[in-house]
């Protein structure tokens, strides 16, 4: 672990990763406390007010302060969006490690599904989803969850059907060993690298993902200051106060390319190359 | 005479992040017209490094001594530039390397890569080319060399190519040739061809040539003179007709004493007929009927085999003759049709296998790294079986002293042992099941000689101890005939000899039997 993350350091993207990684977890964590105002806190005197020494990044048709809001909001987009994706991830790694192992006919059925859905685009899937069971936040996350499922258990199968053929799981299976242990004990250790990496990454998809349902008015609900929500509040000020739309899509930006280096720099530091 | 090859005092690094570390050190070496020279060494000692220094191709972290220097006759290979050495490889040295499938590129049909090496040292047109290719392939004993040239890589057989890889680097007729271990990935029969191919061409062109190989007693017989390299250095060099007789190195000294002869037996006793497990009709197929293709030839056909108590019985044959299925319908890895009764109990088919029968008939695997899974400690791994078939995880310790393995490696990854330790957990997992027979899977093939031999020594103080059975597959004849009782030979899938070892002593056996011994090279003297 300590020697993975010690490569990770190693390479520029894994760095660039990590510094946004850590401003974005001291958001979440330090960013009710940090905000300068309460997002909630309404200043009709100061409607629009541009970026300065009083509202850093502006304020919006309320007079709420946006820095504040990002701030707060920073704690309802990135944790869900995270959850979603590596619980989504989760439920992938194992049914696609449950698909190479069982081989044959079921391999066939589970992979045959897996495109059906994938067929279906994942923002569609998820607003598909979210229609059925309602507005709200935690349906968005579970809804990409959903969303994410299909991909990772097409990767994991992949890389699975290699480690299918390693003979310390025809040796599990010539001790008798169960399909449960096998397919989570013995197989899913060897195929979490893959698995890490592809939902690193698409943690940055998510985070859009969530950001289009609230902009659609499907996730988070006003007076919520979720990103996408912000943005999608914000646009018919465009012209009037871009500064209000401009700060959390930069928000949202930022996270998907700190998700994006960090899936990178996981990659070099997770698939070793020769050492010599 | 000026020697072909020499090398003074060379010297190769390679430097890692953990490192400088010294590959290959103070090596003097050379090799005269027509003469073969042999490099033995086990793996790990620099063996492929110094083939890849003299062909100049170094990967880039290597770092070379200044002082050393490689002369191919009167050039100096170190001082060659790159455009330099593009006319000199293929056209004055070549190499032939150990795996046939890999050497050659798939996607190029055979002619293209055989003419290639003509038109580009020669100068010959495409259709001269053409015809002195289609010659150079008859020369290497090849049948319809016209109709093999318009085929891919993957329409040959692995004897084929390795033909073709030999043809090509003769082509040019080159001053010397390195052999990087070229019968290794081939069959017994197919190798011991290849290498009579090898000496009617030296005695044919003269050419001076490197064999590189971790088998002593095959480059004894290949080669005029062997040089035993030894973490880099070249401990001792001497004629092949000594080197096994009057070895004067320490290290030279183990490797001969690690060589299996086949007269030398390691088993004295005799079993009783008592009868342990015996399979019969046993049928593996791999692919079914489908709807628009045939079903396969199957991969065993009414095999009948039977193991009495305490018996090693030795499975021979080349690759694809079915050993390794036998091994995993036995295990229930495989479907299989036919009957297996253990102790007198049945069982029709791998779903019958209750764990009785999984504790009784345990597996070991010939790929070490690929056998123990490398996310778990030493202790997890051998905890399974003891947990699985009642036994008790307190005694890790004792099953590890068993097979010679510190107590302490119970906490470490199957990545922090080396190739041999990890065949002696793997062995320890086995044991760990109290087993009533072990069937090991060509356990000493991925292992060097010296290692191979402790292997051997560790499965046969283990078998005295706890009276175990063993169905032991190998292609490795000499080894078999140490250890077997009773040897079954096998070709396309059925047992085509079933003998025991008096019989094998006394000349009564199938042809094929004959010609298996025959294509293994014993150690001279």
């Amino acid at each position: 672990m300590t020697d993975t993350l010690r490569r990770l350091m190693r390479t520029p993207q894994g760095v660039l990763g990590s510094v946004l990684l850590v401003g974005l977890i001291l958001a979440c964590i330090l960013g009710s406390t940090a905000a300068p105002y309460q997002p909630e806190a309404m200043d009709f005197a100061g409607r629009f007010a541009a970026p300065g020494v009083k509202h850093w990044f502006g304020a919006d048709q309320l007079g709420r302060d946006v820095l504040s809001r990002l701030l707060v909001g920073a704690r309802s987009t990135i944790p869900l969006a995270v959850a979603a994706t590596f619980s989504g991830a989760a439920a992938g790694a194992c049914i696609g490690t449950l698909s190479a192992y069982l081989g044959g006919w079921w391999d066939e059925a589970i992979t045959r599904t897996i495109d059906a859905v994938m067929a279906v685009p994942h923002l569609l899937l998820a607003l598909i989803l979210v229609s059925t069971l309602g507005k709200g936040s935690l349906n968005a996350a579970f809804a990409i969850a959903i969303s994410v499922v299909p991909s990772m258990a097409r990767v994991t199968r992949s890389v699975a059907l290699a480690v299918r053929q390693q003979e310390y799981v025809k040796a599990a299976i010539a001790r008798g060993e169960s399909g449960s242990w096998i397919v989570l004990r013995e197989m899913l250790p060897n195929v979490a690298a893959p698995v890490v990496i592809e939902a690193t990454i698409r943690v940055a998809f998510a985070v859009m993902l969530f950001a289009t349902l609230s902009f659609l008015g499907l996730g988070a609900q006003p007076p919520a200051s979720e990103w996408g929500l912000m943005v999608s509040e914000a646009r018919r000020f465009m012209h009037q106060a871009p500064w209000v739309i401009v700060a959390p899509s930069l928000a949202i930006a930022a996270t998907a390319i700190c998700f994006n280096l960090l899936g990178d720099g996981l990659r070099d530091a997770l698939n070793p190359r020769d050492e010599r | 005479m000026s020697p072909v090859l020499e090398i003074r005092d060379y010297a190769l690094d390679y430097v890692t992040r953990g490192g400088t570390q010294r590959v290959l050190q103070a090596i003097d070496l050379a090799i005269a017209a027509s003469e073969v020279v042999g490099l033995v060494g086990e793996s790990g000692s620099g063996k492929t490094s110094l083939a890849w220094a003299i062909m100049r191709y170094l990967p880039a972290n290597a770092r070379e001594a200044p002082a050393g220097r490689i002369r191919l006759g009167d050039t100096d290979l170190r001082a060659a530039s790159a455009r330099a050495l593009e006319t000199i490889r293929g056209r004055r040295m070549s190499m032939v390397f150990q795996d046939p499938s890999t050497a050659l590129n798939p996607t190029l049909t055979i002619g293209r890569q055989v003419t290639e090496v003509l038109v580009r040292h020669r100068g010959l047109g495409e259709r001269e080319a053409w015809r002195e290719a289609i010659q150079a392939l008859e020369h290497v004993d090849l049948r319809q060399p016209e109709a093999l040239m318009r085929r891919y890589p993957h329409q040959a057989s692995g004897g084929e190519k390795q033909r073709i890889g030999i043809a090509t680097a003769f082509a040019c007729r080159p001053e010397l040739i390195v052999f990087d271990e070229p019968t290794t990935a081939l069959d017994v029969i197919t190798g011991a061809r290849i290498l009579e191919l090898f000496g009617r061409l030296r005695e044919e062109t003269g050419v001076a040539a490197l064999y590189i190989s971790h088998d002593l007693a095959l480059v004894s017989r290949v080669a005029d003179r062997v040089a035993i390299l030894q973490q880099g250095a070249i401990v001792e060099e001497a004629p092949s007709a000594t080197i096994f007789r009057h070895p004067l190195h320490d290290y030279t000294r183990r490797l001969v004493a690690a060589v299996p002869r086949p007269e030398r037996r390691l088993v004295s006793d005799q079993v009783a007929d008592d009868g342990l497990l015996s399979a019969t009709n046993i049928a593996v197929r791999y692919q079914r009927k489908r709807l628009f293709r045939a079903a396969p030839r199957p991969a065993t056909i009414d095999v009948a085999i039977d193991i009495r108590r305490g018996e090693i019985l030795g499975v021979v044959g080349e690759s694809g003759s079915g050993k390794s299925s036998i091994a995993r319908a036995l295990t229930g890895l495989a479907d299989y049709s036919g009957s297996i009764a253990l102790a007198g109990r049945r069982i029709d088919s791998a779903g019958d296998m209750d764990r009785t029968y999984r504790r009784a008939v345990q597996i070991v695997f010939q790929h070490p790294d690929s056998s123990l899974n490398p996310r778990q400690t030493v202790a997890d791994i051998l905890s399974r079986p003891l947990r699985l078939y009642g036994g008790d995880v307190s005694t890790i310790p004792s099953l590890l002293e068993e097979v010679r393995l510190p107590a302490a490696f119970a906490q470490r990854y199957p990545h922090q042992l080396s190739g041999g330790e990890k065949q002696r957990v793997a062995i320890a997992r086995a044991f760990a099941a109290k087993p009533d027979l072990i069937i090991c899977d060509e356990i000493t093939a991925p292992l060097d000689v010296s290692v191979q031999a402790s292997v051997v020594e560790l499965l046969l103080r283990l078998r005295l101890a706890n009276g175990t059975a063993y169905l032991f597959i190998t292609h490795d004849l000499n080894l078999v005939q140490q250890v077997a009782h009773r040897i079954a030979v096998m070709r396309n899938g059925e047992i085509v000899d079933l003998l025991g070892i008096e019989d094998l002593r006394s000349g009564n056996m199938h042809p094929y039997t004959r010609e298996l011994i025959a294509a293994s090279p014993a150690p001279v003297g």
